[in-house]
């Protein structure tokens, strides 16, 4: 055995590394920056294998982004919704990015209230019908009914009956925006957990037009826009919109609106869904004549 | 052959013809990694170009004037000049943040992910022994000059690809590909059409 090949070797090795460890001691000692503390913090709660998975280059400008307020608590895909209560904790919540959210399906226009205009024979799905000349519904822009939402649903939250009414079950639906992002029509919103009033149309028709297609269409009358205390409610092309940062769910819109678009929803715990939309009590009815 | 020609040679030889991504099939896992996007890959290829030139530099001076004296070259290169290239971009990755934070923005993110980059060993391994991965034997060994103009080659060889690619795969995602198809396994098929492209270069010379 050749003893001096291995001591040199031994000791080649180890006094490389020794002469290079103290250089770099030596170089975070001379060219330490100061960074937010809070950015070590979001650093070590993120799983820190670099997947990018986040659209950003690593753990360490993730954490970054977090701290400067260009990406929200929810940064990290990878680590789910355990890691972003972690982050939002060190973020102080200040973000607001931790309400939790639903789904709502904006169109409740079954098939009665509905009308087909062709009998679509194609793949079940909304995505192929949106692409075979939109499907066999009358309306353009409400729910193709073919359940693309209902089959990705992590939690099965999402259910049709014969009629082709969706309910959204808000004791199952974990916020993730799946169906959000499948639905062809752009239906789906994720709305606050909180939130109880509902415009239920997304008809960029108008009046009669709206009207002959759906019974239940929002013609987009205004009247909502006018009632509201807060101007959180609004038509834009359309279809009135519900901001739910000014939203006080007061429903005074819900009572104004002549079609019934706009609903209450009722949680009942006791409800195996959750909870109903209900329309409520329309004031030219408990007006005295 | 003069001086300059020879470093023409060798510098298109290590880029073009023995390419490191799509020859030699080094460093595939940044090749698919980070060509999601133009822009990662720039500032991925910016790093590389830099790292790889001081690494193989720094590891030259340390193959000629250590290992080699010392006779225990042979055995002890792979892990003496990985503990070069990462105590090295380390060190830089610090100068870096504390020169210059907009270059660190730009490239120091990356820098971490390099530091064990098997395409960096092998332009430090190559930039000694000749020819080692192309199993050529060649009898010669580089100056420190050729081997920088070798590494700085190989570099950009890297970052040529790795950009092209990069702009590929941002229009392949818009293309109607097939839905088993989408993402990766495109990909791998894209690149291998472009490996074949590059075979091309092989009848040209080689090193």
């Amino acid at each position: 055995m050749n003893w001096s090949l291995i001591w040199k070797a031994g000791i080649g090795l180890a006094g490389l590394g020794i002469v290079l460890g103290i250089i770099l001691a030596i170089a975070s000692k001379r060219f330490h920056v100061d960074v937010d503390p809070r950015v070590t913090e979001v650093l070590a709660v993120l799983p820190g294998s670099n997947c990018g998975a986040c659209g950003l280059a690593g753990c360490e400008a993730a954490a970054e982004a977090v701290v400067q307020g260009k990406a929200t608590a929810k940064v990290c895909k990878a680590g789910g919704p355990e890691v972003a209560v972690k982050v939002g904790e060190i973020m102080g919540l200040d973000m607001g990015e931790a309400v939790p959210v639903k789904a709502h399906i904006h169109c409740r226009g079954g098939k009665s209230l509905s009308p087909l205009r062709a009998v679509y024979q194609g793949v079940s799905s909304c995505r192929a019908a949106e692409i075979a000349m939109g499907g066999g519904k009358a309306c353009p822009f409400g729910c193709l009914g073919l359940q693309d939402c209902a089959l990705v649903c992590p939690a099965n939250a999402i259910t049709f009956d014969e009629e082709g009414i969706r309910r959204v079950n808000v004791k199952k639906c974990n916020g993730c925006g799946l169906c959000a992002d499948v639905c062809p029509r752009g239906l789906i919103e994720m709305v606050p957990a909180a939130a109880t009033v509902f415009a239920r149309c997304k008809s960029r028709y108008t009046g009669k037009r709206a009207s002959n297609l759906c019974k239940v269409a929002c013609i987009g009358c205004k009247k909502c826009e006018k009632v509201c205390p807060v101007e959180a409610i609004r038509v834009e092309n359309g279809f009135a919109v519900i901001d739910y940062d000014k939203c006080t769910n007061c429903g005074d819109c819900a009572v104004a609106c002549p079609t019934d678009t706009i609903q209450i929803w009722v949680a009942n715990p006791a409800d195996p869904e959750g909870g109903e939309f209900t329309v409520p009590e329309k004031e030219k009815a408990a007006e005295p004549v | 052959m003069n001086e300059g020609w020879r470093f023409f040679l060798l510098f298109f030889g290590s880029a073009l013809v023995a390419n490191i991504l799509l020859i030699r099939f080094i460093a595939l896992c940044p090749f698919f990694g980070v060509s999601n996007s133009l822009e990662t890959s720039l500032g991925m290829s910016i790093s590389v170009i830099f790292v790889m030139v001081m690494a193989s530099s720094v590891s030259w001076v340390a193959w000629n004037y250590v290992l080699e004296p010392l006779h225990v070259g042979e055995f002890l290169y792979i892990p003496t000049f990985i503990l070069i290239i990462a105590s090295l971009v380390q060190f830089v990755e610090m100068v870096i943040k504390k020169s210059s934070p907009p270059l660190y923005r730009a490239m120091g993110i990356y820098l971490p992910l390099i530091t064990t980059n098997c395409a960096v060993l092998a332009a430090a391994t190559e930039s000694v022994k000749p020819g080692f991965f192309t199993k050529l034997n060649i009898a010669y060994s580089y100056g420190f000059i050729e081997s920088v103009v070798y590494t700085l080659g190989v570099a950009v060889g890297f970052s040529l690809v790795l950009i092209i690619f990069a702009a590929l795969r941002e229009r392949l995602d818009m293309a109607p590909v097939p839905k088993y198809f989408k993402g990766i396994p495109i990909a791998f098929i894209t690149a291998a059409l472009f490996s074949l492209a590059f075979m091309g270069f092989a009848g040209m010379f080689s090193l």
